[in-house]
């Protein structure tokens, strides 16, 4: 089974930059938001709505199309795999994500999001969700039934709502 | 304690700003962060450092101190950076505090403490960009009607979007306004105590300060233990709900029913009207989206949408605002108000102003009882009507105080005490060493806790909680002091950190040894406590260089006329308690 990272509820931002420190506290062993794999953005200061920058994982990656070098390869459920090693820092990958997802570190090598799972562990507002895919990436339809109500007994509701309910764990 | 045991990256520097002639430098004080860790702590060290005897709160030499700590950006809800300044409203020692993005930005850019000094020719804004610092003529937002806007230019012109703070002043601080604020990235303040003054006469319109350097922790391993620690401590227990949940506006039904919400000038201890200006009725019907502070996963701050309509053709415009606890006392229940879109309009019209709200609110009721006693006419308010209750008056009344066009508007303009001992009224002008009282009348720990307080703030001890306490089960007033001592204590130590107040009780003394061992720094409890007994001898220095002294302080009449939630104040006790207080701390 494949899982991959979703955005799922990007109105419930409250712009803690927890997801942020964690991708860079995980990947990078630096206290910073210095080369998070996921950007939260601010475009009128914090008077306007968040938006959360990070690779969606598509299906036929364009990153990859892009890339001269064979750095990137196709991730079993969409997105890519980084080889660091072959990575020379020319930037094509960031020119074709359209999502703005991908930047350099100041070794000069790609960072993409590798949808391991870690941030949204520290996400308190149920914004970042960890969803089955197919191994192509697909998305699975697993529900049919109707959507649920968002109310206060939905599990994204709130925090509040999760006390004692689905563990949140130690990150990996 | 060694450089080498002060293992985690930066905590070193102070960046010394020069308004004057437009230059800085840079100096490294590792002896400070050393031994006060940052925050509180080493800001206090440097204002003793640099106050010169007879100095005022308007002479360029003043300083404003703005610090952070060593667990800023470091760990969930440290999320705070200090301002030290003498106070141009009370001229006593001005301490406050700000969220937002300011102490992540101040943290990842390198410098953990800015000190600014000196005045400009002409209105100026300061950029801290990493290590560039730049000067810019600021002319041209000089005047702008309000606080907001000018954060909205300066996003535009200014690089850092997201890694940014801006900080700011509005109208008031312009005009010197003695209790204006400094606005923080739209939604945060320096409240009180009149930072935004200070700002205005040093010219200093807005500091934009952007980071994004790296740290590192020494024990990379223990430190993500820790983080995931307190992480689940603030979201998965119930420890921090109550400011994710209604905020702290919560407090308006339950002091209300306590009896120790002021209301009418605390002429009553009590609002009728209480529920139409709770947390619960805020949330239900204009909680629009609620925001955080960067590196807190609380999200306290509480937006409200006021749609308005403009004309009778279906027009509206949609107004943002945060509200809080203190500001629906301030401007609903201490003047009568109970009209929730009114509290909000008042709201709105004070942070365009850019004035502390409780201040406001406070000389606004004042005013209001001046009016109705006969103590004042028309003819100082220029023909307002001053009525609990009157958002339009009130709304008028407020751009008037920030306009001074006569004597009595600029009384008010610089607060209770002053406008009091003008005009009379000095029994029932709701204020404790010169400073306006937040919403509790709860008794004896209250009016304590303000009247000792370094910077007579319910931030300082939370007087308050001593009387909730007493209310459960009596205790002896000495309790009741020894409360104030011990949370005094406590709070200077969060304060160094710089934790948000709110997640106190998350960071206890065995958390904060633990979130500093996980970045190589080593401390005991005791040594942790003799911090905080440090700060506060240092802080009752400074105090008394300002020239405070206790035999000044005046405890206006209304506190003791007015029953409290523990019942009726008795004056002789309050001042028994005082004597109590001085005698275990030696001040
Ligand atoms: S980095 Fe961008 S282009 Fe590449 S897979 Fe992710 S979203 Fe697609
Ligand atoms: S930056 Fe690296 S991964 Fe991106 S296209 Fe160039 S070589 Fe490939
Ligand atoms: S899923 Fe992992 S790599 Fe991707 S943004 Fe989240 S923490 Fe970073
Ligand atoms: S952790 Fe969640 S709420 Fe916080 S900034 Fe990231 S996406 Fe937004």
């Amino acid at each position: 089974m494949a899982r991959r990272l979703k955005v799922a509820n990007p109105a419930r931002c409250i712009g803690c930059y927890s997801c942020m420190m964690a991708c860079a506290r995980t990947w990078y062993d630096t206290i910073s938001l210095k080369n998070s794999r996921i950007d939260i953005q601010t475009r009128g200061g914090i008077e306007t709505p968040y938006t959360q920058i990070v690779c969606h994982a598509c299906i036929d990656p364009p990153c990859m199309r892009a890339c001269p070098l064979g750095a990137l390869t196709k991730r079993k459920g969409g997105g890519v795999n980084l080889n660091k090693e072959i990575c020379d820092g020319c930037g094509n990958c960031i020119e074709a994500c359209l999502m703005g997802a991908i930047h350099l570190d100041a070794e000069k090598k790609a960072v993409i999001c590798k949808h391991c799972g870690v941030c949204p562990k520290f996400c308190p507002h149920d914004v970042l969700e960890m969803i089955e895919v197919e191994d192509s990436g697909e998305v699975k339809i697993t529900d049919t039934g109707p959507a649920p109500e968002t109310s206060p007994v939905s599990s994204t509701a709130s925090h509040k709502d999760l006390y004692g309910g689905k563990e949140l764990g130690e990150e990996k | 304690m060694t450089t080498e045991q002060y293992a985690i990256e930066g905590l070193k520097n102070i960046l010394y700003i020069d308004l004057t002639n437009q230059s800085y430098y840079v100096e490294e004080r590792r002896d400070l962060y050393e031994k006060y860790l940052g925050g509180v702590g080493v800001a206090i060290n440097l204002m003793l450092e640099e106050y010169k005897e007879g100095t005022g709160p308007f002479d360029p030499e003043m300083p404003v101190i703005l610090s952070t700590g060593p667990l800023s950006g470091v760990y969930p809800t440290c999320t705070k950076a200090v301002a030290l300044f003498r106070s141009p409203h009370n001229g006593e020692l001005g301490e406050s505090y700000a969220g937002g993005h300011l102490a992540m930005s101040m943290r990842y850019s390198g410098y953990e403490t800015v000190v600014i000094k000196g005045v400009s020719q002409y209105p100026v804004y300061v950029a801290i960009h990493d290590d560039k610092v730049t000067f810019r003529d600021a002319s041209s937002i000089w005047h702008l009607s309000s606080a907001i806007d000018v954060g909205k230019i300066l996003r535009e012109i200014e690089p850092g979007a997201g890694r940014r703070s801006i900080i700011r002043i509005g109208p008031a601080g312009e005009k010197g306004i003695t209790y204006a604020d400094v606005n923080v990235d739209t939604y945060r303040h320096f409240g009180r105590l009149g930072l935004g003054a200070v700002f205005g006469a040093k010219k200093l319109k807005a500091v934009l300060i952007s980071g994004n350097r790296e740290l590192k922790s020494p024990e990379h391993n223990a430190y993500r233990k820790t983080v995931s620690m307190l992480y689940d401590t603030i979201v998965k227990t119930g420890l921090t709900e109550k400011y994710h949940n209604l905020g702290t506006s919560e407090n308006i039904l339950v002091l209300n029913e306590l009896k120790g919400l002021p209301t009418r000038n605390l002429q009553a201890a009590y609002f009728e009207g209480a529920e139409t200006i709770s947390g619960e009725l805020f949330a239900e019907k204009y909680l629009l989206r609620r925001v955080s502070c960067a590196g807190c996963p609380i999200g306290c701050i509480h937006v409200a949408m006021l749609k308005r309509a403009f004309s009778k053709a279906h027009e509206y415009e949609a107004l943002n605002i945060s509200y809080d606890f203190e500001l629906i006392y301030a401007l609903g229940s201490n003047l009568g108000v109970a009209d929730p879109e009114a509290v909000l309009e008042l709201i709105d019209a004070c942070e365009k102003a850019g004035v502390d709200i409780i201040s406001m609110g406070v000389v606004l009721a004042w005013a209001t009882e001046m009016q109705q006693r006969g103590k004042i006419s028309t003819n100082e308010t220029m023909g307002l009507e001053l009525s609990w209750g009157n958002k339009a008056a009130y709304l008028r009344a407020i751009d008037l105080v920030v306009k001074a066009p006569n004597e009595f508007y600029s009384a008010l303009g610089k607060g209770v005490e002053y406008a009091s001992q003008k005009y009379g009224g000095e029994d029932f002008a709701i204020r404790l060493g010169g400073l306006e009282i937040p919403g509790y009348h709860t008794g004896l720990g209250n009016v304590l806790g303000l009247s000792v307080g370094a910077r007579h703030s319910h931030l300082d001890s939370a007087g308050y909680s001593a009387d909730q306490k007493a209310f459960n089960q009596p205790i002896s007033d000495e309790q009741i002091v020894d409360y104030i001592i011990d949370e005094e204590e406590r709070r200077n130590i969060l304060n160094c950190m710089v934790s948000c107040l709110f997640a106190r009780n998350v960071y206890t003394y065995e958390n904060v040894i633990l979130a500093l061992k996980a970045i190589g720094i080593d401390r005991t409890e005791e040594e942790l406590k003799e911090l905080g007994k440090d700060i506060f001898r240092k802080k009752y220095e400074l105090k008394r260089k300002f020239g405070f002294k206790f035999e000044d302080l005046k405890i206006p009449k209304r506190f003791f006329e007015t029953p409290s939630t523990t019942g009726k104040i008795d004056e002789e006790r309050v001042e028994r308690a005082i004597e109590l207080y001085r005698k275990k701390r030696g001040v």
